[in-house]
């Protein structure tokens, strides 16, 4: 099923339509990993649905990692928000991204020799679906931290797509809980 | 006005409109880009306008394609999680298992919640950000370490 048939890639400084003004000068996302500042009750950021936001201890937020090492991802999503939104999540973590809108623009840049430390796969792409790019990813032997973020949610997707080689299937959106934990470990902070 | 702007953000998570995802999004927001939240809603209400538009001309078309119905639809539910839009979420979810079982008139019935859905937070969001901006910046603070 193809709803595109552009192949678009994009790095850092290049994926933001000018009126959504997310970007700095310099291309990186506008956030600040020094501090944290949600609006609110009082600066808490802490909330969940259905209790009116009030303060909980969540044992992850944005800013409880700092990188100590050079950290690259691709994030691989059809929708042009989310891969816009994730890959603006990656750069407020401190990582260098890439974000491509469809599997076979995906596995063309890994055939060119890129390479990644961790790579954001959606299930349904144009062109190319995540299941069989991330099979043909894996297949040239890259054995990078793959997770397949979807907004599936079904248990035939989820072994559909772990078989094809994502080493986590995790359901839209993607959240600090799953992501930092992840992060440590491929910064060597585990 | 501030108490105001906490009432109308505490009853948006007790109503069930916005789940922990938009305190995500709240937590990239600093003095630098104070309007962030803001922004990524205006532009997640831009591209997901034209997939309602793409939805609402799929299903003017008979016999009904399910299997575009449903590429759609993911792709509306994948960007309505991320703004922790949870009543859009569900009909999202719902409108997609209509799709697996070609239930179309399921479909249809769906599509017109979460439009309404999706337009009364729209509306909420609207008035919420408003009043945000008349209430001025939250004083911020450094986590402590």
């Amino acid at each position: 099923m193809t709803l595109s048939r552009e192949s678009h890639t994009s790095t850092s400084n290049s994926i933001l339509p000018q009126s959504a003004n997310l970007l700095t000068e310099n291309g990186k996302f506008k956030k600040s990993m020094a501090s944290a500042l949600p609006s609110g009750d009082q600066g808490a950021a802490e909330a969940n649905s259905g209790n009116g936001g009030q303060m909980q201890k969540k044992p992850f937020t944005f800013n409880e990692i700092v990188l100590r090492n050079r950290l690259t991802a691709l994030v691989v999503d059809g929708d042009n928000f989310c891969r816009l939104l994730e890959q603006g999540i990656l750069q407020a973590y401190g990582l260098e991204t890439q974000s491509v809108n469809n599997g076979d623009a995906a596995v063309e840049l890994i055939a060119s020799g890129a390479k990644f430390d961790l790579i954001l796969i959606d299930m349904l792409l144009p062109i190319l679906d995540g299941v069989e790019a991330t099979r043909r990813i894996r297949a040239m032997g890259m054995r990078c931290k793959m997770l397949g973020v979807t907004a599936c949610s079904g248990e035939r997707e989820r072994q559909a797509f772990l078989a094809a080689g994502v080493d986590m299937f995790v359901e839209k959106p993607l959240g600090p809980e799953i992501l930092i934990p992840v992060l440590r470990e491929l910064d060597g902070q585990v | 006005m501030r108490r105001q702007l906490q009432t109308m953000r505490k009853s948006l998570f007790d109503q069930g409109y916005l789940d922990e995802q938009f305190v995500q999004l709240e937590e990239l927001q600093d003095d630098a880009n104070p309007n962030f939240v803001e922004e990524v809603v205006t532009l997640y209400y831009r591209d997901s306008g034209r997939i309602i538009l793409n939805i609402e001309q799929a299903l003017e078309r008979k016999p009904f394609d399910f299997n575009k119905l449903d590429a759609y639809m993911h792709q509306f539910k994948g960007s309505s999680s991320s703004i922790g839009a949870k009543k859009v979420k569900a009909e999202s979810t719902l409108f997609r298992e209509y799709c697996r079982s070609r239930n179309g008139e399921g479909c249809m019935r769906t599509f017109q919640q979460l439009k309404k859905e999706y337009a009364t937070l729209r509306r909420k969001l609207e008035a919420y950000f408003q009043l945000a901006r008349q209430a001025g910046p939250v004083e911020t603070a450094c986590r402590p370490k």
